[in-house]
């Protein structure tokens, strides 16, 4: 079902402090810059600086909607947030980040916990605000801060992963022209153990010990402290969910391969793109690839794709397209959207 | 099996001529990411969804074959 909402538009933050190839390769044994690249399709990442937050660069992507005409901060009714990087655990982010951008008090604001899928989820938590009439401007912010949970000597992540940050704003339009729809969801717990950070939570509290680093079989060192990929369980786990996932948003919304302008999928990695594209029979010209100067941002890789697409004036009103957001949970979510 | 050893090679970054059947995985490029894209060679070839663990299992490219034709 298609939902009388249109995104109005993504704003964007990246990190001032570049990290290139070059200097990922002086830690990266055995993978020089070019290795890099031609591996990953990263050329560089944008890291958060030490005393930088996801909150701080989430507040300003929010902030850049208004420099702009299309809102105010008091029409804002709704600020969701997701993150993985919260400031505390507790008070919620959500609410510091409202106080930051003076919206309304009467406006509501919460964080969800969700990473590659989140921005897909966040949609739908939007729209579905939305179309029961609690809410008419939803501001949807996602940022997080992987780099600060990667060991730097952990090539197997480090090469992959960018902090950003963006600010998406939807609203209610009964035009017909935007819609946003056919949402379609997936978990399987079981992997959660494929995609962790094991410590610094309640089931097992950071102490002396969880900071140790160890070496793995591949030379890759780790803690407890820090965050670890399976790559093959996550490859895998990707190449057999992704493609039924296009096919339920395709049958929900009764759209052919061919209806779409562009299938906007979590911006992974080179590697995992050109797999999945393969096996889903997408042409390649429909698949953007907007990673190379940002890495794999998380929940901010398919609104930062989707701005970028923007910038190069290759969306337009009424652009059908298809987004699949997929990762750490692990989660994954589809859905439809008439730009 | 022939696709499988030259994509093999190709993932290995040597010459598909310094392999066949014998040839020990672990005096080449056997890596993290070499798994991860045999996982991927796997999906593609042979439409099987294979585990990391039965790859570390593989010594040999002729492993790898039995692997595939299991």
């Amino acid at each position: 079902m298609q939902l009388p909402v249109r995104i109005v538009g993504i704003k964007s933050y990246l990190p001032e402090r570049i990290l290139d190839n070059e200097e990922l390769s002086l830690t990266t044994a055995g993978w020089d810059a070019a290795k890099i690249f031609e591996k990953t399709g990263i050329a560089s990442r944008r890291i958060a600086a030490p005393d930088q937050t996801s909150l701080d660069m989430g507040t300003l992507a929010a902030m850049r909607w208004f420099e702009t005409e299309e809102i105010r901060p008091d029409e804002v009714d709704f600020l969701i947030f997701c993150t993985q990087s919260p400031d505390y655990l507790l008070p919620t982010s959500a609410c510091l980040m409202h106080q930051r951008l003076g919206l309304s008090k009467r406006a509501g604001a919460y964080d969800f916990n969700l990473g590659c899928s989140g921005y897909v989820y966040g949609l739908a938590q939007a729209s579905a605000l939305i179309v029961a009439g609690m809410a008419r401007n939803v501001l949807l912010v996602t940022a997080d801060t992987y780099s600060k949970m990667i060991n730097p000597l952990d090539r197997s992540v480090r090469t992959l992963f960018g902090d950003a940050a963006t600010a998406t704003l939807l609203r209610a339009d009964d035009t017909g022209e935007s819609q946003i729809g056919s949402f379609a969801f997936g978990t399987d717990g079981e992997g959660g153990r494929d995609l962790i950070v094991p410590a610094g939570g309640f089931r097992k509290p950071r102490n002396s010990t969880t900071g140790i680093g160890h070496v793995d079989e591949f030379g890759n060192a780790r803690s407890e402290d820090d965050l670890y990929m399976n790559g093959g369980a996550v490859l895998s786990f990707t190449l057999r969910e992704v493609p039924i996932l296009l096919d339920r948003i395709r049958a929900l919304s009764g759209f052919a391969l061919e209806d779409f302008d562009y299938f906007v999928l979590h911006q992974a990695n080179k590697f995992m793109l050109d797999t999945l594209v393969r096996k889903l029979g997408l042409p390649k010209a429909k698949v953007p690839y907007k990673f190379e100067s940002f890495g794999n941002t998380v929940s901010s890789s398919i609104p930062l794709a989707l701005s970028e697409l923007v910038r190069e004036a290759s969306l337009r009103r009424g652009s059908q397209l298809a987004l699949l957001g997929f990762g750490v949970g692990l989660s994954w979510a589809g859905a439809v959207v008439k730009w | 099996m022939e696709r499988l050893v030259s994509s093999l090679a190709e993932i290995l970054e040597i010459d598909v001529t310094e392999l066949n059947s014998q040839s020990v995985l672990e005096a080449y490029n056997w890596d993290s990411l070499a798994m991860v894209s045999t996982i991927a060679m796997f999906d593609e070839l042979f439409d099987k969804s294979i585990n990391l663990e039965s790859l570390r299992a593989c010594k040999t490219v002729g492993d790898l074959e039995a692997l595939a034709s299991a």
